[in-house]
């Protein structure tokens, strides 16, 4: 069995650290707010860790806290501008943070590396941590989402004026899903610098950022299982169609319309959704006749 | 020197402007971010090399890239946009942004099959490398082309727009979508002029920037189009005078401070200038009502 795993292992690991920004985008997502600042946060968190490891000489696990802490100081203050925004506003102002990093990162050469990129981190990361920092975070997530904070976040992305009469506090839950997010994306952040030996810019500024929002948008954007599936079916799928691999940028594109256009609300919260309401139809719930 | 780089602004200002109008016009129309006008954009400046390469004079190859770009731009409505026109305006947002997102992934491989990820650049001469001096300033015939095409194509689309019966349809569609269809509008064609429009405006920038920049690759469309965003929104998403004046002030900023810093932190400067404007005036320059972006999900 470990033999057929053993090759693949990297394959797990991106699974787990993309899983990891996919739900950082999700829950803004869930909440009601178009942002797509999760791979701002997650380069807070990867440059953090990554100087305090190599410069500084921290524990790697201490190194991994001051992201995540730094990640969540960072939602926290971007939620309050992205409070004044909505739509395609949000977007753009996020984006815009994303980019503000990614060039103060090119700038200060001598702390960052610059163009150059960071390299030398140590591995300090095993499969089997990535793991379990997915599935506590998934963990906690599904904890969250069952209670009053899940319904209150469905509200609110539903119809915001409506959920503040009902007595949800829309500044509260929108502080609390970017807090949430900027950690989760700043934990996951510095993972990735202590498993992928070097980090560069760039890749913050365009390809995390399109894979996380291909992943959560395929998955599926209300349960938090939708991320999972949607980062499984984005790395796995140029591995069985090898052939597909060449063209990983046009299959994204290709996935992404289709689902776009066939499945709007992703691969996991449509199955959800029929199955739901099969079990109302198989229970009667549904479709009531006339005169019942 | 201040007058020179005003100058170089100036013009790297009109580019800015024709990408910004070709965005700002679908938003205007369909209340939609089309994530792939970078992509279009490079569409338009490959079909213009490749004219150029087969032998064609630069007024050949602008034209046919221009067309070739507008019909790269019927593309993604038809894949990207059509499909979602049966979602509610709040789902559809997103999934718009999404799926030109897609789209555009789509024509940036195609791009990068084309070229083989090589840097490619116009042939030595293709626009003639003569200056004129005119009261101490250099103005190069490359300069006064994209002036010209600028200009041109501005008048060209206020006139389409504002003084021909097509721009009214258009315009009325952008108004109310419905009423215009009551009143026997095909939607349909418009959407397909809209999306022509802005794509030919696209390859007309792209053909520009890559006659200017002197490089051609299949990436070029993106930070092109991230710092597009601060023309557009500083002079108010879906406004075409927004977009012009917008884009001349953003090529005068890179131009002048590009001149003194690092091109690294004007990158941020520019970003976060785009983050002040969303911040303080979401609505652009010009509105004066309480701007939409405040008051209701768009």
């Amino acid at each position: 069995m470990m033999d057929l795993i053993a090759p693949h292992l990297p394959l797990l690991d991106l699974i787990f650290i993309g899983t990891g920004y996919a739900l950082s985008q999700a829950i803004v997502f869930r909440a009601g707010t178009f942002s797509v600042a999760t791979s701002g946060f997650a380069a807070l968190g990867a440059y953090c860790t990554a100087i305090l490891t190599v410069k500084a000489g921290w524990h790697p696990a201490m190194g991994v806290l001051c992201g995540t802490l730094l990640g969540l100081f960072a939602g926290l203050l971007l939620s309050a501008p992205l409070a004044r925004l909505r739509g395609v506003y949000q977007a753009i102002a996020s984006l815009a943070f994303v980019e503000i990093l990614v060039a103060l990162i090119l700038f200060f050469e001598d702390l960052t590396g610059g163009p150059l990129g960071f390299h030398n981190i140590p591995r300090a990361v095993t499969p089997w941590i990535l793991f379990f920092a997915m599935v506590a975070t998934m963990a906690l997530l599904i904890v969250l989402s069952k209670g009053g904070i899940g319904r209150a976040f469905d509200a609110m992305r539903q119809d915001t004026p409506v959920a503040a009469s009902l007595g949800v506090n829309p500044t509260k839950y929108h502080v609390l899903s970017f807090a949430l997010s900027g950690a989760i994306a700043g934990l996951f952040g510095g993972l990735d610098a202590l498993r992928n030996f070097s980090l560069d810019a760039h890749q913050f500024g365009f390809s995390i950022l399109i894979a996380t929002l291909s992943a959560v948008v395929l998955g599926g954007r209300r349960a938090v299982w939708g991320p999972l599936v949607g980062v499984t079916i984005l790395v796995l799928l140029p591995e069985i169609f090898r052939p597909l691999a060449q063209y990983r940028q046009a299959v994204y594109g290709l996935l992404l319309v289709l689902v776009m256009a066939f499945l709007p609300f992703g691969v996991y919260d449509t199955i959800a959704m029929k199955l739901h309401s099969r079990r109302l139809a198989r229970a009667g719930m549904l479709k009531p006749k006339a005169g019942s | 020197m201040i007058a020179q780089q005003t100058l170089n602004g100036l013009v790297l200002g009109g580019v800015y402007a024709l990408f910004a109008l070709g965005f700002t016009l679908i938003f205007g129309i369909h209340r939609i971010m089309n994530m792939a006008h970078g992509a279009v954009f490079m569409a338009g400046a490959f079909v213009g090399l490749y004219t150029v390469r087969l032998g064609m004079p630069i007024w050949v190859a602008l034209p046919v890239a221009m067309v070739g770009a507008g019909l790269v731009s019927i593309f993604v409505e038809v894949i990207a946009f059509k499909p979602l026109r049966k979602l509610a305006l709040a789902d559809a947002e997103l999934a718009s942004v999404i799926s030109s997102i897609g789209a555009s992934l789509i024509i940036l491989s195609v791009g990068q099959y084309v070229s083989k990820t090589e840097t490619m650049r116009f042939p030595f001469g293709t626009v003639s490398v003569d200056a004129i001096v005119v009261m101490g300033l250099r103005v190069t015939m490359l300069q006064l082309l994209m002036l010209g095409v600028a200009l041109g194509m501005v008048v060209l689309l206020a006139y389409y727009l504002y003084r021909t019966p097509q721009g009214r349809q258009i315009r009325a569609v952008a108004g109310n979508y419905r009423a215009a269809q009551l009143l026997g509008v095909n939607p349909n064609a418009i959407f397909y002029q809209t999306f022509f429009l802005s794509g030919a405006l696209a390859g007309a920038a792209g053909v520009m920037v890559g006659l200017a920049f002197n490089s051609i690759q299949f990436m070029m469309g993106e930070p092109f189009l991230l710092k597009a965003f601060v023309a557009i929104i500083l002079g108010g998403l879906g406004s075409i005078p927004g977009a012009l004046v917008g884009g001349l002030v953003l090529g005068l900023l890179q131009s002048l401070s590009g001149a003194y810093l690092e091109p690294t932190l004007v990158d941020a400067m520019i970003f976060s200038l785009l983050f002040v404007i969303l911040m303080v005036r979401p609505d652009g320059l010009f509105v004066q009502s309480l701007p939409e972006s405040a008051t209701k999900r768009v």
